[in-house]
Parts: structure tokens; sequence; C-alpha cells
């Protein structure tokens, strides 16, 4: 192809260009729904696991897709998109929560009661399960932000420890150290509120 | 910190219900179709994040955006080197002005010994002494007897009586 060619080509877009951007426009879509299928779930554990709240944590998750679609051209660069998505997640959660006022404990029993697995347990046991769940995050939620986002980042078993460490952008060894330091913490926050008991 | 073994069991036991209710809630289920429900919000969504989005033909994509903004480059580049070449060419030679010698400290001017003596004012003239009279005779010892009936008693040798004969007060 000429150089005038090259330029008329530019100037005027050709049909095969656009079939090509049209082709790559859906192998986009569909690479993008594939992440869906696949990550959307461990995605909204980790909204639900912050959020507490069904509703808001598929708000999350949706709109973490929605940023991905916005920012698809570096698709390309990203190395491990579980991570990265998770990393995105987190922090939409995190802008969320700082948001929101401080939810009371009474919506976390009644929504744990709602989500919690209720095989082989009475009404009464399921709620006796979800209220000693509720105030067993409401001693979480009394952490420090850092030693708290470690513990509960450390739930998940398909996350190790340099996983977390990349979705904190934090070493390795922060990550042990703060999980000993928010293992300490919550003990000493349990045992503090049986004594009270 | 819980160095004793009851209190290493309590705290164990308290972190893993802690553990343990984390992982509950991390392993709770994603509700049903929430899959089908994210990819119709991503279907819903605009394509492209911009508030203003590129023309067609003036897309970023196309190869001849990133021509033009070549050419541009280089058309900058060229130009300035083209400016500062022409600058230097049509220069005028820089005007010298000629400063005149320095005279050297030891050859300059001299004052030829002379000395400035400023004028003073007229003052009073102290008149000259009179000199002492070589006709008079000295005024020698005189006999005591004398002395005793002419005296003042004031110690001082007696006047004569003539002023003009006395020596006058000097000054």
């Amino acid at each position: 192809m000429s150089t005038s060619q090259a330029i008329v080509a530019g100037w005027m877009e050709s049909p095969t260009s656009a079939v090509n951007h049209e082709a790559r426009r859906r192998a986009e879509d569909n690479a993008l729904a594939a992440m869906v299928d696949q990550y959307a779930g461990a995605l909204y554990r980790v909204a639900y696991s912050v959020l507490r709240n069904q509703a808001d944590a598929e708000d999350a998750v949706q709109e973490a897709f929605v940023r991905v679609l916005r920012h698809r051209d570096t698709l390309g660069e990203v190395r491990d998109h579980r991570v990265w998505l998770i990393r995105i997640v987190w922090n939409i959660v995190l802008d969320r929560k700082r948001r929101a006022k401080t939810r009371p404990e009474t919506d976390d029993v009644s929504e744990l009661a709602r989500v919690l697995p209720s095989k082989g347990l009475s009404a009464e046991e399921l709620a006796a399960a979800a209220q000693h769940h509720a105030h067993v995050l409401a001693c979480v939620d009394q952490l420090p932000v850092k030693e708290r986002q470690v513990l509960m980042l450390s739930a998940f078993e398909e996350l190790t420890s340099v996983e977390i460490a990349s979705v904190l952008g934090i070493t390795e060894s922060s990550v042990r150290s703060r999980l000993f330091r928010a293992r300490n913490l919550m003990a000493d926050l349990l045992e503090h509120q049986r004594s009270l008991r | 910190m819980n160095s004793n073994p009851h209190d290493r069991k309590a705290f164990e036991s308290a972190s893993s219900l802690a553990e343990e209710t984390l992982r509950m809630i991390a392993s709770l289920p994603a509700p049903d179709g929430l899959e089908d429900r994210v990819n119709a919000a991503l279907s819903a969504a605009p394509r492209r994040g911009r508030v203003l989005a590129w023309p067609r033909t003036l897309r970023p994509e196309s190869g001849w955006m990133r021509t033009a903004a070549a050419a541009a480059i280089v058309f900058v580049v060229a130009g300035g080197g083209w400016g500062v070449y022409m600058r230097v060419e049509q220069s005028q030679p820089a005007k010298v002005i000629v400063m005149p010698a320095r005279m050297p400290v030891t050859g300059g001017l001299a004052g030829a010994g002379a000395i400035r003596t400023p004028q003073t004012l007229p003052g009073p003239i102290a008149p000259e002494p009179a000199k002492a009279n070589p006709a008079r005779p000295k005024a020698t010892k005189k006999p005591v007897e004398s002395h005793k009936t002419l005296g003042t008693g004031t110690g001082q040798p007696a006047s004569t009586g003539n002023p003009a004969a006395e020596p006058g007060p000097s000054r």
C-alpha cells in the first residue's frame, strides 16, 4: 500500500477495518462474559463479607464489572485476573462501607438468619447461631482497619497470603504480622465480652 | 501474650470462633442468577466511559491519527531547530566599546611638594616688651638705716615717685 493510499484509508474507514473492529469488540465481550461466569461468585462473597447485605454486594459486583468494561483495553496487561478483580471489588466495597452509616447489629442478625444454611437446625437454633455470628462480626468491626482487612480476606480459602498482599498492596510479611495481631486482638475482645456477660 | 496454657487455649478457641464465623460468611453461596444480572447490566452500560467520544473518523485507533501526530511532532522539532539556526545566522556582531586606558596611580598628577596652609584669622597682637633703661642706676643695697626710715613696711622697695622711670606693666 502506498503512502497516499494509506492516508486515504486512514481518512475514510474501510469496510474491512470496521469488520475487524466489530470482531474485536465481540471477542472482548465474550471474554468479559467468561470472566463474569468465572469470578462473579467469588467477588460477591468478598463484597458480602464487608457489606453484609445481599443487594449491596450484588451492586458492588456489577459496578466492578462495569469498571472492567470501561477499561477493557488494559485487560491484556493484567497478569492475574482473579486477584485484579478482587482488588477492584475490595476498593468498591470499602468505599461504600466508608460512606454508609454503621449498621446496627440487629440488621446483621436478621440478614444472617436469612442467609445462613439451615440444614438440620430448628428455627430457634438458627436464630441463636445468627445472633452468635452477629456478635462475633461486631467484635471484628472493633478491630483496627488494617488488622480487620487482613483477617477478613484470610477467611477466603482461595486467597493465599501472597494474593492478600497483592489485593491490599502490602508485603507478605506485613500480612502475616497483621494477621497475628488481629487474632490476638480478636481473642482479647471475645474474652472481654464473655467476662462482661 | 497468652503464655499460660489455659489462656492460650482460650485464645485459640476465641480466634477460631472468629475465623469460623468469617469463613462461614466467606463461603456463602452467591444468589441465583447473579451472572445473568451482571451480564445484563454490562450490556446496558455505555461502551465507553468518556463524556466526549471521538468521531468515527477521528478514532485514536485509526492509523492516520498516529501519523498526523508524528508529523506534527516532527514539524515542531524541525521548525524549532530551523528558527534557532536562522537566529544565529542573522545576529549582528557584538558592539565593542573601547574603554579608556586606566592611568597608573603612580604616574598621575602630583602635588609637587605643595602644602596647603589655611588662612588664619587676625587675632590680638601682643605689645613688644619695653627694654630696660641702661642709664638708670641699678638699685643696690642701701644702708640699713635709710631703709628702715623710708620703708613702707610691705617688704617692697619704696617708689621713687617718678612713674616714667619705673618699668611698665608686662603683659
